[in-house]
This record gives structure tokens, C-alpha cells and sequence, in this order.
């Protein structure tokens, strides 16, 4: 039994609430209770356990790779928490040799308290590029 | 959870299949031992930076490095072509 009911219990038979009320407060409590519950799970149904990343060969392409990866987004989140304390020089470094590749991306930028936005934005992730290889970025 | 197996699996040009499971508790061991002795010296050197305001972020680093390890957990990368195959899943 929590505090809560005990408390509306020990009121009732004090005779400083009658029935009824007893009733509409233990009634408030469990419905509050659920509401609380309700919105842990849903928040933890909605929140992405991996990122996959999927390369298949499409029907022309010479190479016939094909690419299938997993990553914890427990992990990305660790990992970019490191990546943010990796010293400015060497951040502008990466910048460089990821534009060599034709990746814009400033990671100079990338705080730490901006990580818990960027990975609520990856449940909506889905990205499908279809070329001579199908990619599909998605999360599940 | 961190993982405790590295399942390690792969084809070769003649299609013959290789499978390794690695225990790797056994490198956690090694790693988790290193870096308890290394954490003194990690909070020393954090404590003289202090004033600098690096210090926080050499323990804060010291942790991530440790988040890292244990979230390594569910990995799976897997590369397939034609004759050939290598498959990598941490469990």
C-alpha cells in the first residue's frame, strides 16, 4: 500500500473525510499513477534501441556488396559525448579531412547538451537512397 | 550491459566459413584494471587543470570512455560481397 492511500485511509477512519470523498481521492491517485506509467512507457516505446544502416546491390551494380550494420544508440550517444571532448585543433582536422570526402559537418559545434535533441531527432530518421546501391538509414 | 562476446564469423574467396567466439571479459578485465590504476593519476592531473577549467572535462572524458565500453553492447556489422563475407556481432 503507498503513503498516499494510507494517508486517505487514516483520514477515513478518523472521521475527518467520509466515504465518498475517500473514494474520489483514492480514485484521483490511481489515475494519476496510470497517467505517470502511461507516459514512462510510451516515452520508452518511442525512444530508438539501434540505428541500422542498410546497403543492398541493386539489380545493375558490378559489386554485389552488401551492408548491414547495427549500432546501440546507447553507443552513439557515448561515442559523441567523447567525440565533444576531443581538442578544438583535431576537431578542425576531422572537419577537413570529412570535406576532403565531400562530409560538411562542423563538429567544433557538437556540445554535449545538444546531444539529447540530435538523438530524439533520430527516431524520425529514415533516409532511402536508391542508386546503383539501395541505402536505407532507419531506426528501430 | 557491457558485452562479453565478440561472435567473429567470415568467408573467405573459396566460401569456406571461419567462426570465432572471443571472451571478452577476459580484455575487459585487463582494460577495467588499467584504467583503475590509471584513475589517480586521471584525478591528479584533473585536480592541477582545475583552475584552467579543463579539469572537469578530463573526468568527465575518463567516463565517457567507460560509457563507451559498456554501451558496446548490440553491435552487429555485417559485409557480405559475392565469394566473400565478415560478420561481427558483440553480445
Amino acid at each position: 500500500m503507498n503513503e498516499e492511500r494510507k494517508k486517505i485511509l487514516e483520514l477515513l477512519s478518523e472521521g475527518k473525510i467520509n466515504a465518498d470523498e475517500a473514494d474520489r481521492l483514492i480514485s484521483a491517485i490511481e489515475g494519476t499513477g496510470s497517467t505517470d506509467e502511461d507516459q514512462a512507457k510510451s516515452a520508452s516505446a518511442s525512444f530508438p534501441k539501434y540505428l541500422r544502416i542498410l546497403v543492398e546491390p541493386g539489380e545493375n551494380s558490378e559489386k554485389q556488396e552488401r551492408v548491414n550494420i547495427r549500432v546501440p544508440v546507447k553507443l552513439i550517444r557515448a561515442g559523441l559525448k567523447l567525440a565533444s571532448f576531443i581538442p578544438k585543433d583535431a576537431q578542425h582536422k576531422v572537419n577537413e579531412a570529412l570535406q576532403e570526402k565531400g562530409i560538411v559537418a562542423d563538429f567544433t559545434k557538437l556540445k554535449p547538451e545538444d546531444l539529447e535533441e540530435l538523438l530524439q531527432q533520430i527516431n524520425d530518421l529514415s533516409v532511402n537512397v536508391e542508386g546503383k546501391e539501395t541505402v536505407k538509414i532507419f531506426c528501430e | 550491459m557491457m558485452p562479453l562476446f565478440l561472435r567473429l564469423r567470415v568467408r573467405d574467396k573459396d566460401g569456406r566459413l571461419f567462426g570465432l567466439w572471443l571472451p571478452l571479459f577476459i580484455i575487459w578485465l585487463i582494460i577495467f584494471s588499467l584504467l583503475i590504476l590509471a584513475a589517480p593519476f586521471v584525478f591528479l592531473a584533473a585536480l592541477c587543470a582545475w583552475r584552467k577549467g579543463t579539469g572537469r572535462i578530463i573526468i568527465e572524458a575518463y567516463f565517457a570512455v567507460f560509457s563507451v565500453i559498456v554501451n558496446l553492447s548490440g553491435l552487429r556489422i555485417e559485409v557480405e560481397s559475392k565469394n566473400e563475407g565478415v560478420y561481427i556481432k558483440l553480445k
